[in-house]
């Protein structure tokens, strides 16, 4: 095993804290979703016979997925970094709420893909929390060099503890 | 999703061809609105000068969140009211440009028999103006049988 394999070693099995999104699945926001990836199916705006099986309105599937935004009160990324021409606008929306990963500090970060399975549609005015642990970290040889496979696998989950979603994300890092 | 459409796992044949769902031309108009939607202001969606001059794209990106969003609603209006899209997964493998459209595929390639409902496997992508595949992936999606009980609501994975 090498010395990057080695330092990378006790983060598999990592946890996060429970991260609970600071706003309750709005109907205003599943609108403006719904609008956005251009699918106004009713089954997320109106009860109606084909929602009647999930209780009513839900939302559109990766929602949950989308929830977890910058909450009042905490620092404004955007704003901290007006005068940074470098700043590429990549703020909270996407954190798993695990710690960084320090032996691979310096490494750029590619989507490797994702892996998601649905149990069931949040529905209007739920609340939905968040838990993440690093699955794997793996290192590879390819043609292009050494990279490193971490294995990200998060729940989603509403106030009754419902699975809702579970994600299992690849992220490509390398120098 | 079309109300009272309802699809049985006998209805479904290996190597089907699942209707296609055409999205775009991708305008910036359609990018900003996904961006604020999801609350996501990463540049290299909007900003086409950082894009370009900073981050050396081609230009502006369609999100991959917004593709995958594209997978679900064909998979979804395909199983209809009475399926569920159970496990889905994608690769992305090339970019998407601002301007493109994009055409969402899927075929079936497995049908398997559980106890409580069929499953089925299905090939995906997605493809742009110039045929290039940019997102392959799987999906799998449970149908009830044709006699058989509705789905179970919170899905239940079958045994192992």
């Amino acid at each position: 095993m090498s010395e990057l394999s080695e330092a990378l070693k006790p983060y598999i099995g990592l946890e996060s804290h429970t991260d609970t999104a600071c706003d309750v699945v709005e109907r205003g926001a599943v609108r403006r979703y719904a609008q956005a990836i251009m699918n106004e199916d009713p089954i997320f705006s109106v009860a109606c016979e084909n929602n009647k099986r999930y209780g009513g309105p839900v939302t559109p599937p990766f929602f949950p997925t989308h929830l977890f935004r910058r909450p009042f009160g905490v620092p404004d990324p955007i704003q901290n970094n007006a005068h940074d021409p470098d700043f590429d606008g990549i703020v909270a929306a996407t954190i798993s709420g695990l710690p960084e990963l320090a032996p691979l500090k310096g490494y750029a970060l590619l989507n490797g893909g994702s892996e998601l399975e649905f149990y069931r549609y949040p529905l209007h005015g739920e609340t939905i929390s968040m838990k993440s642990r690093y699955a794997d970290i793996v290192e590879k040889q390819t043609s292009k060099g050494l990279i490193i496979l971490v294995v990200i696998e998060s729940e989603y989950r509403n106030e009754k503890n419902d699975l809702l979603i579970r994600v299992r994300r690849t992220q490509i890092r390398r120098k | 999703m079309a109300l009272g459409h309802e699809r049985f796992f006998e209805d479904v044949s290996i190597g089907e061809e699942i209707p296609g769902l055409e999205k775009g031309p991708m305008t910036t108009a359609h990018l900003m609105r996904w961006s604020a939607a999801m609350e996501n202001w990463h540049k290299i969606h909007y900003d086409r000068p950082f894009a370009i001059g900073h981050d050396k794209l081609p230009d502006l990106l369609i999100n991959g969140s917004l593709k995958q969003q594209f997978v679900m609603q064909l998979l979804a209006d395909w199983a209809g009211p009475g399926g569920w899209v159970w496990k889905v997964g994608f690769q992305f493998r090339a970019m998407n440009l601002v301007g493109e459209t994009l055409q969402i595929w899927g075929k079936v390639v497995a049908k398997r028999e559980t106890p409580d409902y069929g499953l089925i496997d299905i090939e995906l992508g997605i493809l742009n103006d110039a045929a290039k595949e940019s997102t392959p992936g799987t999906a799998t999606l449970a149908l009830p049988y044709r006699n058989g009980k509705a789905l179970p609501y919170p899905f239940v994975a079958p045994a192992a």
